[in-house]
């Protein structure tokens, strides 16, 4: 039988999934990127194909992600695509009504609106990562808390404390002023929990109009913290998806299905050498930083050249 | 003698007018292409409160300042009580007086007191010794050159609404989209997804237009920007609204037309930081609405 594999590598998780011919998953799998996409991909496909049952056949691979284009080529992806159209379509196979979509990520968040299931409008925060997850989970770090129990944490407040959603920067410097002067942990946890909605609305969901049903998704939406604080501010029900890490990878995996032809891809990936180096072009005062790929010691691709000097070497 | 043109600002308003006039006197010009270089030095002199077009500006400055014996930079303050001129454009003269030990050439333009380009070119000329009767004939020469060139670049613009492939209005100031470096990725990225890319500095007389989107507006190159969206609303098929952060204008100009058109439309604000792959995957993104649209 066949089946198509999506994969989604984010700046902080990987997630992958499997899924048949009717766009049931059938195997899944979330982990941390921890710096190394290469790496993090070796070990989430070893995952799946664990879980996947010998009579499968895979027909189609596709990426997605702020690290798509390393690991498409890495995976031979038959579709590599931007995180946007992965979302909506991910979405859009389990909730074909959804009007709003909301997605927090490790570096981007993006508003997604649809109607009758085609993307209307849609927005994404500016080239700064205020109010994503890298910066909650920094700020865990400073708390000492895992990242994990961060939600619950922040239910057990009755008394958020204020904290400054415009910049990361602001909001940092208030959280340890607020910190100094005793707020009690879970307030200050809550505080920020806030901000981020906060920071979102204002941000990437300014003058958009949000309607109902609403979904929330990306890493963030499994901290229970920000969707209560999302659920109190927009004053309506925001729905979350037990798969709501996943939606990407569901949504790249149904293009990849969409795209696929007769080749079968081969998912023994462990043995395969990849590495990157990252070279300064001296050729003229740009200073473009190149990035060569090379798999098992052959060059197969570069890029990061602003002119197309390095096109020709590979 | 060779006179230093940063490219910049008033570059992409002025130069092929200054070119065709120092021309008739064969004196050679100096500009350099915008590199991760000048935006570094740009930094260095700028002020942090400075738009990344500003910065570029000085930037192209500090590279040019040992290698001609004049730069060139006029005072535009306006054209006309409704049309004035970002206020960055007017202060450049003595900020780089300020800022650098180098010999300038400049003019003012002023409508309002009555400080026409003819008198403006003239004051220029002195500054070289130049005879008024030869620079008067050679204006004037310069101008019917300039503007059978402007006819040209309008006549490919306009010609583009007619394409087949998707068609994508960038509002900008012309110093963005059309500058070597930040504008480069915009443009590289469209033409890599197929789209055809129209400028909304290229058309004629649009600032009248721009009234159907706002009667307030006194900037003269934001009015054109926008009278752009009111020409060609019907043959787009998605805006691309370009800004330089922070820029002042852009902030005001920009959010309200956003409210009042009923386009797909992407929101690109440059830093000075190098973020293509964000800058990618937003106008991938972009492409990609427009095509299931």
């Amino acid at each position: 039988m066949n089946c198509y594999l999506g994969v989604d590598i984010g700046s902080m998780s990987t997630k992958g999934v499997i899924i048949d011919e009717n766009n049931k998953i059938i195997a899944l799998s979330y982990i941390w990127t921890e710096g190394n996409p290469v790496e993090a991909v070796k070990k989430l496909i070893n995952i799946l194909k664990n879980q996947l049952d010998k009579k499968y056949i895979v027909k189609g691979v596709g990426t997605t992600g702020s690290a798509r284009k390393l690991i498409g080529l890495l995976l031979n992806a038959n579709v590599v695509k931007n995180e946007i159209m992965a979302h909506a379509i991910g979405t859009l196979s389990i909730y074909p009504d959804a009007k709003t979509i909301l997605e927090i990520g490790g570096q981007d968040s993006k508003i997604i609106l649809l109607n009758n299931g085609i993307i209307t409008d849609y927005a994404m925060n500016t080239l700064c990562a205020a109010g994503t997850g890298s910066f909650l989970s920094s700020q865990a770090k400073r708390l000492n808390i895992n990242i994990e129990d961060f939600g619950p944490l922040a239910l057990k407040s009755n008394n958020p404390v204020k904290i400054a959603a415009r910049c990361t920067v602001f909001a940092e410097s208030d959280l340890i002023h607020k910190a100094q002067v005793g707020y009690k942990k879970e307030d200050i946890v809550a505080g920020l929990c806030r901000s981020i909605v906060l920071n979102y609305l204002n941000n990437v969901g300014k003058g958009k109009k949000i309607n109902s049903p609403i979904i929330f998704q990306g890493g963030v939406s499994k901290n229970i913290g920000v969707l209560k604080y999302f659920k109190e501010i927009l004053g309506t029900d925001v729905i979350v998806d037990s798969n709501s890490h996943l939606m990407g990878a569901l949504g790249i995996a149904i293009l990849s299905k969409k795209n696929s032809s007769d080749k079968v891809y081969d998912l023994n990936i462990e043995n395969i050498e990849f590495k990157t180096k990252a070279i300064e072009c001296k050729g003229c005062s740009n200073n473009c930083e190149i990035l060569r790929i090379y798999k098992d010691n052959r060059l197969i691709d570069n890029w990061g050249n602003r002119c197309d000097k390095y096109i020709k070497n590979c | 003698m060779k006179i230093g043109i940063p490219k910049a600002l008033y570059y992409y308003y002025y130069f092929e007018k200054w070119r065709y006039f120092f021309d008739e006197f064969n004196i050679e010009l100096v500009s350099f292409d915008t590199d991760r270089e000048i935006i570094a030095k740009g930094n260095y002199y700028a002020s942090s409160e400075m738009c990344l077009s500003l910065k570029i500006f000085l930037g192209h400055i500090a590279k040019l300042v040992d290698k001609c014996d004049y730069i060139l930079i006029p005072k535009v303050d306006n054209y006309g009580l409704k049309d004035q001129m970002c206020a960055n454009f007017s202060c450049l003269y003595d900020l780089v007086n300020n800022l650098f030990d180098v010999k300038i050439l400049t003019y003012e333009i002023d409508y309002i007191h009555n400080l026409n380009e003819l008198k403006g070119f003239i004051k220029l000329g002195k500054q070289l010794n130049l005879k008024i009767k030869d620079i008067k004939k050679a204006y004037h020469k310069a101008c019917i050159k300039f503007n059978k060139k402007m006819k040209e670049k309008i006549m490919i613009n306009t010609n583009k609404l007619d394409s087949c492939n998707k068609k994508i209005l960038i509002v900008s100031h012309a110093y963005n989209i059309h500058d070597n470096y930040i504008g480069k990725i915009i443009k590289d990225n469209l033409t890599k997804f197929n789209c055809e890319i129209i400028y909304s500095d290229l058309f004629n007389n649009t600032s009248d237009l721009s009234f159907y989107l706002s009667n307030e507006l006194y900037w003269k190159y934001s009015k054109q920007n926008i009278g752009a969206i009111v020409l060609c609303k019907e043959k787009i098929d998605g805006i691309i609204f370009l800004t330089t952060f922070p820029c002042g204008l852009d902030s005001l100009v920009n959010e309200l037309v956003i409210r009042k058109i009923d386009k797909p439309y992407l929101n690109l604000v440059i830093d000075d930081l190098d973020a293509e792959a964000g800058i990618e995957t937003r106008i991938e993104s972009f492409v990609d609405i427009l095509e299931q649209a």
